[in-house]
């Protein structure tokens, strides 16, 4: 009997670390709630309860690359990053926010957050500058190490996951457009 | 005395004068910079004693700004507010010639215990 050697298991990376063996969900939580305390107020509070997210979502993530790569994504409610963007601007808030506004604030709580993860992973590594919107996709799911909290009773995860194995890349001139 | 904010983040540069502020460094005047580039700027412009700025930036990070202004010789005292706080990057901050790094998040505690003879 003999197996055929597709390569998939080398360009899969089968070499590197998944992320569970790295950090544990306790690790990430803690970042978190330092975070949350720090940037959002003394008395706010992460519960370590999963909720139900709402369809109307928006992510904030920003990448790590090193001996692991993936990205560090935060979800929540629309409406709930917009309340985390007031509690970050304090008496400074605009009523009502742009949503460059949230873009900002959501996504500088994941630089915060993922600036943190980076620095308990074995290094040296980079990170990206944040972006917000639709979270980007699971790409392994044995390499993703979430966390589920309520803040304020509103329901937040937080996903680090893999980047590998990569999706494929469209040429961009296949189909006319650049984006 | 003078402090330069740099940081691309509006809400950041807002919470750190904020937090300046409830650490007690509230008669200073703040000039702000959106990105390395400004900072270097305004470096120049606006003659700041003091330099708090962010490391991972559009255009220019924070160590290519505090490179840039160390080689035109000058020696504005600089300190990092970042979210990366791991030692290697204290090393690279340190050997670049920044005095601290003050790695987000932080507390007014925090920036008292690094900028506690840095700012008169």
């Amino acid at each position: 009997m003999s197996t055929i050697d597709t390569g998939q298991r080398r360009r899969s990376g089968d070499s590197r670390p998944v992320i569970p063996e790295l950090i544990d969900e306790a690790t990430i939580r803690s970042i978190a709630e330092d975070a949350w305390i720090a940037l959002v107020g003394e008395e706010e509070i992460l519960l370590p309860i999963p909720g139900e997210l709402p369809d109307d979502v928006l992510s904030s993530w920003v990448d790590v690359v090193g001996p692991w790569t993936g990205t560090v994504v935060l979800t929540t409610g629309r409406q709930t990053a917009a309340e985390l963007t007031r509690a970050l601007l304090g008496d400074s808030a605009p009523e009502p926010l742009e949503p460059e506004d949230v873009t900002d604030a959501f996504g500088e709580i994941a630089n915060v957050v993922g600036g943190n993860v980076k620095a308990a992973l074995p290094g040296p590594s980079a990170l990206s500058l944040p972006e917000v919107g639709s979270a980007p996709a699971v790409r392994n799911p044995a390499d993703v190490c979430r966390v589920d909290v309520l803040w304020r009773g509103e329901p937040l995860t937080i996903s680090v996951q893999g980047a590998l194995p990569p999706l494929p890349v469209p040429h961009p001139h296949e189909n006319g457009e650049s984006l | 005395m003078k402090i330069l904010v740099a940081d691309d983040s509006r809400v950041m540069r807002q919470i750190v004068i904020r937090t300046l502020r409830q650490a007690g460094y509230d008669d200073h005047d703040i000039v702000e910079a959106e990105d390395g580039a400004d900072a270097l700027a305004k470096v120049s412009s606006e003659k700041p004693d003091l330099v708090l700025s962010d490391w991972n930036m559009p255009n220019m990070t924070g160590i290519e700004c505090l490179q840039a202004m160390r080689s035109s010789g000058s020696s504005v005292p600089f300190g990092f507010v970042t979210s990366e706080g791991s030692p290697e990057m204290r090393e690279k901050a340190a050997n670049a010639g920044a005095l601290f790094l003050i790695a987000k998040p932080f507390t007014e505690d925090t920036f008292r215990e690094h900028l506690d003879g840095v700012i008169a």
